[in-house]
C-alpha cells in the first residue's frame, strides 16, 4: 500500500477543490525539494500531494500595471533567467542563483522556498527587501500579506489549511535603484546559507542616499527589513565610517531580536561585515 | 498506478505505486541502474536525469511526477552506434573517471548544460556541476572532458 496519493492539479480552481476536500489530508507538491527530503524520514503527515508544479497560471512572470507578478510555481531557475526580473528584481535574481545546485534549483519554487519557511531560505531576503506580497487562495476568498508577515518563526507560517501561495506581488522599485545580494555558506555551491543580506539602494544628485532598504537572512527566526539601519543611511551620503556604523547597527539590531545565542560570536562579527559591504554594493556600486 | 512518460526517446507506462521517488521508478520499476542512490537529499547527484530539458535529482522527484514528461538518463546518452559518445570518450581519454559512482550524474550534468549553453567557459562548467560531488578526481579532469567536448561539437558543425 502507498503510504500516500498523488493527484496532478490542472488549474488554481482545482488545486483547491483537491486540497478542500474532507477526509484526506492533502498538501501541495510542486518542486519537491522539500517535501521528497521529508517524506524519506518521517511518516508523511498527509494522505495525498497535490501537484501543483505545472499549473499555467503558477508559472507567469509579468507587469501588471506598476507591479510584478511572480507564480509561485515558478522556479529559481526561471525567476533568475526572467528578464524581467533581471531588470528589476536583481537581488532576487542573484539569491536564486545561489540556491542548492543547477538541479535543486531547476527543481524549487519560491512558493516553496516561502511556506517551508527555513530561517536560511535564500530567497526571504531579497523577497522582504522587495516587500513581496504573497497571495493566498482557498475556496473561501482570497488574502494578501507582506512574505515577512507570512513567516512567524523558522518553518511556520500563517499558511491555513486548504490555503494555497498562489502568487506574489510586489511594486516595481523606482528606476536607478541597485541591487546587491552576498551570501555566506560553507562552500560557494550546495550550501545552507550562515548568513545572508539584501540590499537595495539609490543616491540622488547630491550623493545622498534617497532610496535604502536592507533584509538579512539566516540571522532571526522571522525575516523582516531593518529599518532602523535605513533611517540611519536616508538622506546621508554613503560614506566609510556611515557603513561601519551601519553594519554596527545591523549587528546590534539582530542581537537585540536573537539575545546572546551559541552563534553569535561569529553572527555578530560576520553581520557587520555582511551589511557593510552589501550596502555598500548597492549604494556606491 | 499508471505513470506514463518518454523515457529516452521512447515512450514507457510503467504500474508503480504513487509515493516512490522518479530514482526508485528508474532502477527498481524499470531496471534502469546507470543513476545512482547517494545521498537521497539532493545533495550528491550521483542520481541526476534530465527531466523535460533540465537537469534535476530523481532523488527528490515523486515518480508520478514524470508522468507526461521526457525523461533522459544516463542510458540514454550513447553514440550513434550504441558506444560511448564523444562527452563519454572524453571522460575515458582525459581520465575523468575513478571509482565511477558519481560519473552518469557528471555526463548527464554535463550534457544538460551543452544543451543549454553549447559554448560554456570553464566556470560556467563548473558552476553546471556544482551539485555533482566526486571524492576521487578533484573535478579537474571532469571539467577539462567536458570542455573538450563543447570544442569539438563546435568543431564539427
Amino acid at each position: 500500500m502507498p503510504r500516500f496519493d498523488y493527484v496532478r492539479a490542472g488549474s488554481v480552481h482545482e488545486a483547491l477543490k483537491l486540497l478542500a476536500e474532507p477526509g484526506l489530508a492533502s498538501r501541495p507538491l510542486a518542486g519537491g525539494t522539500d517535501v521528497l527530503v521529508y517524506v524519506r524520514h518521517e511518516k508523511p503527515p498527509f494522505d495525498r500531494l497535490i501537484d501543483i508544479s505545472r499549473v499555467p497560471e503558477m508559472k507567469v512572470v509579468e507587469r501588471r500595471g506598476d507591479e510584478i507578478i511572480i507564480g509561485g510555481a515558478v522556479t529559481f531557475t526561471e525567476a533568475a533567467e526572467s528578464a524581467l526580473l533581471q531588470q528589476v528584481a536583481g537581488c532576487l535574481v542573484e539569491a536564486c542563483l545561489t540556491v542548492g545546485g543547477p538541479a535543486i534549483r531547476n527543481a524549487g519554487t519560491l512558493a516553496g522556498n516561502v511556506v517551508n519557511a527555513a530561517a536560511c531560505a535564500d530567497s526571504l531576503p531579497p523577497l522582504v527587501c522587495l516587500d513581496m506580497v504573497a497571495h493566498l487562495r482557498s475556496l473561501a476568498g482570497e488574502r494578501s500579506l507582506l512574505v515577512s508577515e507570512l513567516i512567524q518563526g523558522a518553518n511556520r507560517t500563517g499558511l491555513q489549511p486548504g490555503e494555497l501561495l498562489t502568487h506574489f506581488s510586489f511594486p516595481i522599485p523606482p528606476t536607478g535603484v541597485r541591487h546587491a545580494f552576498t551570501k555566506l555558506g560553507r562552500r560557494n555551491a550546495q550550501a545552507i546559507s550562515r548568513l545572508s543580506m539584501a540590499a537595495m539602494g539609490r543616491l540622488d544628485d547630491h550623493g545622498r542616499a534617497d532610496f535604502v532598504r536592507l533584509s538579512p537572512g539566516a540571522a532571526m527566526p522571522t525575516p523582516r527589513r531593518f529599518g532602523e539601519v535605513e533611517g540611519l543611511l536616508l538622506g546621508q551620503a554613503p560614506t566609510d565610517e556611515l557603513l561601519a556604523a551601519a553594519g554596527a547597527k545591523t549587528a546590534e539590531v539582530m542581537i537585540a531580536v536573537t539575545g546572546r545565542r551559541w552563534s553569535t560570536e561569529y553572527k555578530e562579527v560576520a553581520i557587520q561585515a555582511l551589511a557593510e559591504r552589501t550596502l555598500r554594493r548597492a549604494l556606491v556600486g | 498506478m499508471l505513470i506514463e512518460f518518454i523515457l529516452n526517446h521512447k515512450p514507457v507506462a510503467v504500474e508503480a505505486p504513487a509515493d516512490i521517488t522518479l530514482l526508485t521508478l528508474l532502477r527498481d520499476y524499470l531496471n534502469l541502474t546507470g543513476a545512482k542512490e547517494g545521498c537521497s537529499v539532493g545533495e550528491c547527484g550521483a542520481c541526476s536525469v534530465i527531466m523535460d530539458g533540465r537537469l534535476v535529482n530523481s532523488c527528490l522527484v515523486l515518480a508520478p511526477q514524470a508522468g507526461g514528461s521526457e525523461i533522459i538518463t544516463i542510458e540514454g546518452v550513447r553514440g550513434p552506434d550504441g558506444g560511448p559518445n564523444d562527452m563519454q570518450e572524453n571522460f575515458i581519454t582525459y581520465g575523468a573517471v575513478q571509482c565511477g559512482i558519481c560519473i552518469p550524474g557528471m555526463v548527464v550534468a554535463g550534457e544538460a548544460l551543452l544543451l543549454h549553453n553549447p559554448h560554456p567557459t570553464r566556470a560556467e562548467i563548473r558552476t553546471a556541476l556544482a551539485g555533482n560531488l566526486c571524492r576521487c578526481t578533484g573535478y579537474q579532469q571532469i571539467v577539462d572532458a567536458i570542455e573538450a567536448t563543447a570544442r569539438g561539437r563546435t568543431v564539427d558543425l
